[in-house]
């Protein structure tokens, strides 16, 4: 056994623990890109005041912003199959990844939903006229006005939620996939060295966190800059 | 050409239009005029749907229109019949000078992209911003933004530009060259309702005048009649309040 921290085994298991990278980028990608269309789906059924679905959709962003990813993650793994068993599909022989892809693109959804709300609602109205005035319909002037816009006031916040989506992975494993957290755990449990790979994992989580932070604010300055 | 039959428009229990009827021949220049909270700006926007009416009717060209009942579909068409310049100008801060003018065209009207670049390039070329294709809103000045925005408008060719104080946020010093490309627009014979506070303006190149006060037209006719010879009381209270200098004359 040795002793309870050797720095070796650190690099010992980067490797083995990276190598599941892709599929903490895979939740990451799925829910951000999942978000963003529901999210925007959300977004408008509330900035429209649609009836029912604005009720449906307040009480949905609030369950969602006021339960912790780990619950969400457990009512879905438990729920989503009863209720589709409702409508007569059978999804209990799914593999847990699919259950993780659902809930963290519901989860984003309803997160996105709220910036793209606040984004869309800080362009001033004289744009979306301007777009009516040249005979643009309201989905155009949408597409080509008003969101363009609201994505430059939004995207330093979008950058927080993609960074806050990649760390709040680390909670996937607990339905037991394999994932760079469940890679590190069954390292730990099978040769009792635990610590090494959490904290190949706090190296891996930090590394990229900076990278995406790097990234986003040097892409913001280059949308601004080209406008300027 | 361009007639409004009855349009009444209320916000909540302030009624800003109070039964307005209007009719504009293809080609003429008229121009609105009266005190703040008369409803002319409110008229204006009645026109191309911004605000919706709560009554009336609005004949443009062969369509007709009844505001109390418009679907989206009419609403559309209405739009694509008309183009408005805004007091604010209103450029499309995501998009450069060239973009902002090809844009109705390209994706309200589905024009080709190369056609499309060509009218709008005429447009900036007559509105004198020849150089200013790449710019941003931002780069531009308050008198130059503005002009791309009339540029916009006849880029549309469309059967009426709505001016919605085109000059009231210029500086003093930017007016002219606005005002100046309005007129050309003018002389192309493109049929215009302009609200303004510009009296030159209204003199020179307006054909027919608009007074409006509390929802109502109270007095219309040509330049000569409006400003030299007003009949109703309202009018000229007006008159005298814009125009001081004509107190020096007695």
């Amino acid at each position: 056994m040795g002793s309870l921290f050797d720095i070796r085994l650190v690099f010992e298991y980067f490797p083995l623990i990276f190598s599941r990278f892709p599929i903490t980028l895979l939740i990451v990608v799925v829910a951000i890109g999942a978000g963003l269309v529901l999210g925007l789906f959300i977004a408008l059924v509330r900035m429209r005041k649609v009836l029912l679905l604005n009720q449906f959709a307040i009480l949905y962003v609030s369950f969602v912003r006021g339960t912790p990813i780990i619950v969400q993650l457990f009512i879905i793994y438990y729920g989503f199959p009863l209720l589709l068993e409702q409508v007569g599909i059978d999804i209990t022989q799914w593999e847990k990844i699919y259950f993780v892809l659902v809930t963290y693109g519901l989860n984003n959804a309803a997160f996105m939903s709220e910036i793209i709300r606040s984004a869309i609602s800080s362009v001033p109205d004289g744009q979306r006229e301007a777009a009516y005035s040249v005979g643009l319909s309201r989905w155009q002037a949408l597409r080509r006005v008003i969101l363009p816009q609201a994505f430059l006031n939004a995207f330093p916040v979008f950058g927080t939620r993609v960074v806050n989506t990649f760390e709040s992975t680390s909670l996937a494993f607990t339905l037991g996939i394999l994932d760079m957290v469940g890679q590190a755990q069954a390292i730990g449990s099978r040769t009792y060295h635990e610590l090494e790979g959490y904290v190949v994992l706090a190296i891996i989580f930090i590394a990229i966190s900076m990278i995406l932070e790097k990234l986003f604010v040097h892409a913001e300055k280059r949308f601004i800059q080209q406008r300027r | 050409m361009i007639e409004l039959k009855n349009v009444h428009k209320a916000f909540g229990k302030n009624t800003v239009l109070k039964g307005i009827n209007l009719k504009v021949n293809k080609g003429e220049v008229v121009v609105i005029l009266g005190p703040s909270g008369s409803g002319k700006t409110t008229l204006l926007r009645c026109i191309n749907f911004l605000e919706s009416a709560d009554d009336g009717e609005l004949i443009i060209g062969d369509t007709k229109v009844d505001f109390k009942n418009a679907t989206s579909k009419e609403i559309l068409a209405v739009r694509r019949r008309t183009a408005m310049v805004f007091q604010n100008y209103n450029l499309f801060n995501n998009m450069n000078a060239i973009e902002n003018v090809m844009e109705g065209l390209v994706t309200g009207r589905k024009m080709p992209i190369g056609r499309a670049r060509e009218i709008a390039k005429q447009a900036l070329d007559k509105v004198g911003l020849k150089d200013k294709y790449e710019a941003y809103p931002l780069q531009l000045s308050g008198g130059q933004q503005q002009r791309v925005g009339i540029a916009r408008a006849i880029a549309l060719n469309p059967d009426v530009i709505l001016f919605d104080e085109p000059t009231s946020a210029l500086d003093p010093e930017l007016v002219g060259e606005v005002l100046s490309v309005m007129q050309a627009v003018a002389k192309e014979g493109i049929t215009m309702i302009v609200v303004t506070h510009e009296m030159s303006f209204a003199m020179d190149i307006a054909q027919h005048i608009i007074f409006m006060a509390d929802g109502n037209i109270v007095e219309e006719g040509s330049p000569k009649d409006i400003f030299t010879n007003p009949k109703e009381k309202r009018t000229k209270q007006f008159l005298e309040r814009i125009l001081p200098r004509w107190n020096y004359s007695i």
